[in-house]
């Protein structure tokens, strides 16, 4: 589509209209006699050649008007990218994968092999819908709605499909506290990992006396195997903006900060857009939309340094120092960015507030578990068959998780054990498969949901290297400022080097965990605090592992460099 | 044999007006903005010329009205940023935990016993700079996986990624930053 120039909307009328004509040309787009192909460009799918496809497509359509071909957010399913949606004038649309630039033609004519589904209710051609897909069986789309679906780049297909509806209720149809009641009502925890109830950090956040006050969003995401929060960048940046906008004239903050991770130029280039074209809509700055409100908003960036997800962390680096984290109190509620009083939100957290705003707290309650109401996004990684981002309500078992949302192990690959909450936590066994995952439940055997992100680990790693490797990455990313965590992963580190050179004794493992626990409650702040947890799990979970090392004098996967005198060259030594 | 000092680039030399020139674009209103600016700043100076250099470090801490020694402790303290030139390519090995169960231990062992690299380090020729990321390239359905100059290589193995690294070196393909 042609890119329209954006003025500012002056009023609540002038946003109506602005809102009507989006959703007008939204409809004609859909309803019309053009067929529509949609490319999902994101960082993942232009790693196999999106740009390629959509460039392909793009020749074709050139000059003809029976054919529009745009480019949306990758949808989760990275097991079938490149993908490409193809909607037909009467037919549902039909999804293809695994799609190069040599297939566009074909796709066009009908003479393609690589369609993978069909949109809707009603198999078509022999093709499954969508929804029956494993992968897309247990999905409850909240926050990727329209992930996959709009042009990120483009604010009117945002607005066409509800973009600002709950900026613009917040803005004229609700007060402050009842934002706030519904908030609370629905229950939204901090989906950062810890959990934190999101309606009293913001109330809290309102009734803070100092002022300017700020929002921030946590995007950091540095955890090593997850991009939840990158997708929902690249797929629907407006949907985290209204979110922090809401956040803002809810609280009564000057200004809304994102901090994103530097290492995702992506997401940083389409969030950049998608706040200026907001900017020149208006709905950021002065006199918002006639309110009388103004609403400053900043993008800052971080630059690969994995404390920058703590909280006081993240708000040094915001002020361009370095990103250590301090002691609280104060909370960064009461003195936050430049002192002030500033509210933490993750970008999973803000991108619920618009369907919260606009359908209330107790329709969000219907999703998920009673304790942690609502969805989570998910990614679990390794040799497995369908790998990707889903959103599933809070509850859903890890055997489901594992064997049919991601298909189950690829062929040659036997289950060993599922690592929890990135590198803070330890790791799982099929025995916990019945457990529902939601933010309490794997805690108590010595797992954790954090940010979503789980590993899958098949039968030739081992235990040992793999606690060396997730105890390394804590130890190179500590800040270094408190002692326990500078000097005791270190530590740590050393002794398992030890155990994978053959050289170990039994007297190590009671030693380990007495570091790990000196590490646990003497750190500074939460990196150190859980540190040690991924060994201490890898210890229980596979403790006769650590044994045959120290006691046979075998690695029984063949990994560590036993009876050699050279270590092994680890993660980022 | 690497070039981890800098000793293949000893006369590597950042161009300071286009220094200058990218700085322009950040024009803070008060202290504090510019205090918020200096990380996205050196980020587009790292990004043009693949390094900071301690000159260009002046003219970023002159510009914001701070002094080079905290833009130092900024450049050593965040992964993303070199203090020492790029090879002719860079290269991300991506070592995250999806990446990690799926072998990429084994090629940075490769490039250690191979190439003679470790995290940061440049070939002796000066042809190839690796980054080894601790986070994640976000392509996890490929792990491992390296992105050299703009290409990603997925599922490699040992040998998969030997050849990756002749053929992407050998076509003499520029770095981004060139």
């Amino acid at each position: 589509m042609p890119e329209q120039t954006l003025t500012k909307l002056a009023s609540k009328e002038a946003f109506q209209s602005f809102r009507s004509a989006a959703e007008e040309n939204w409809r004609r787009l859909w309803e019309g006699s053009a067929t529509v192909v949609t490319v999902g460009v994101g960082s993942s799918s232009i790693a196999k050649g999106a740009l390629d496809v959509l460039a392909a497509f793009e020749q074709i359509a050139s000059g003809r008007n029976d054919l529009v071909v745009r480019k949306a957010g990758v949808d989760g399913a990275d097991w079938m990218e490149v993908q490409v949606q193809v909607k037909r004038s009467g037919l549902p649309t039909v999804y293809f994968g695994d799609v190069t630039s040599a297939d566009a033609a074909a796709i066009l004519d009908g003479s393609s092999g690589k369609a993978v589904a069909v949109d809707g209710d009603a198999s078509l051609g022999g093709l499954p819908t969508l929804n029956s897909l494993p992968f897309f069986k247990y999905q409850q789309r909240i926050v990727l709605k329209d992930t996959g679906v709009i042009d990120p780049d483009s604010i009117e297909d945002a607005i066409a499909r509800g973009a600002y509806s709950g900026y613009y209720k917040a803005l004229f149809e609700m007060t402050p506290e009842e934002v706030i009641a519904e908030v609370t009502a629905s229950g939204l925890r901090g989906r950062g990992g810890a959990g934190f109830p999101a309606g009293i950090k913001w109330e809290s956040g309102r009734k803070a006396r100092a002022t300017p006050k700020f929002i921030v969003c946590n995007s950091h995401e540095g955890e090593p195997n997850v991009y939840k929060d990158r997708r929902i960048h690249e797929g629907d940046p407006h949907r985290i903006l209204e979110g922090l906008l809401i956040a803002a004239v809810t609280v009564g903050a000057e200004r809304a900060y994102n901090y994103i991770g530097g290492e995702y130029p992506l997401a940083i280039k389409r969030f950049r857009k998608a706040v200026a074209d907001a900017e020149k809509l208006g709905l950021i700055g002065k006199n918002v939309l006639g309110t009388g409100k103004d609403v400053a908003f900043r993008v800052r960036t971080g630059g690969g340094a994995y404390i920058c997800g703590e909280g006081s962390a993240m708000m040094y680096s915001v002020m361009g120092v370095r990103g250590q984290p301090r002691t609280k109190p104060p909370r960064s509620v009461e003195e936050g960015i430049w002192k002030r009083p500033t509210v933490a939100n993750n970008t999973e957290t803000v991108s619920n507030i618009r369907e919260i705003v606009n359908n209330g707290g107790e329709w969000f309650k219907q999703f998920g578990t009673e304790k942690s109401p609502g969805t989570k996004l998910m990614t679990v990684q390794g040799p497995m068959k369908t790998l990707g981002l889903v959103e599933v309500p809070m509850g859903i078992t890890l055997g489901q998780l594992i064997e049919e949302v991601w298909g189950g192990m690829l062929d040659g690959y036997e289950f060993k054990g599922i690592q929890t909450g990135g590198v803070s936590a330890g790791p799982l066994t099929p025995e916990h498969f019945d457990l529902p995952v939601d933010f309490d439940s794997l805690t108590d055997v010595g797992g954790m949901l954090g940010s979503g992100g789980f590993v899958v680990f098949d039968s030739t790693v081992c235990a040992v290297d793999f606690a060396r490797y997730l105890t390394a990455f804590n130890r190179v990313e500590s800040c270094a400022k408190c002692v326990p965590c500078a000097r005791g992963n270190p530590a740590l580190v050393e002794v398992l080097d030890r155990i994978r050179l053959g050289r170990g004794s039994l007297s190590d493992l009671p030693l380990m965990e007495r570091t790990s626990k000196h590490v646990i409650e003497l750190s500074l702040c939460g990196l150190g605090q859980v540190a040690p947890m991924p060994l201490l799990g890898m210890m229980k979970m596979y403790s006769e592992e650590f044994r045959a090392h120290i006691v046979d004098g075998v690695c029984p996967t063949g990994t560590c460099p036993i009876g050699s005198h050279a270590l092994t060259l680890a993660a980022a030594d | 044999m690497t070039s981890a000092n800098g000793q293949v680039h000893a006369h590597a030399e950042i161009d300071l007006d286009q220094v200058r020139e990218i700085l322009s674009h950040f024009k803070p209103q008060d202290h504090q903005e510019a205090q918020e600016l200096i990380l996205s700043a050196l980020q587009e100076v790292n990004e043009h010329f693949g390094w900071v250099s301690l000159e260009a470090s002046e003219v970023v801490a002159e510009h914001f009205g701070t002094t080079s020694n905290r833009i130092y402790g900024l450049l050593t303290f965040y992964a993303d940023f070199r203090t020492e030139p790029r090879g002719k390519h860079f290269m991300l090995l991506c070592h995250g935990m999806s990446c990690y169960v799926m072998g990429s231990q084994k090629l940075v062992q490769e490039l250690s016993d191979r190439y003679g690299i470790t995290d940061g380090g440049t070939t002796a020729d000066g042809e190839l700079t690796v980054q080894v990321v601790n986070g994640c390239l976000g392509v996890c359905d490929r792990a491992p996986l390296v992105k050299i100059d703009n290409d990603f290589y997925g599922s490699l193995n040992v040998d998969s990624f030997n050849d990756v690294l002749q053929r992407a070196i050998a076509s003499g393909v520029q770095p981004s930053h060139a």
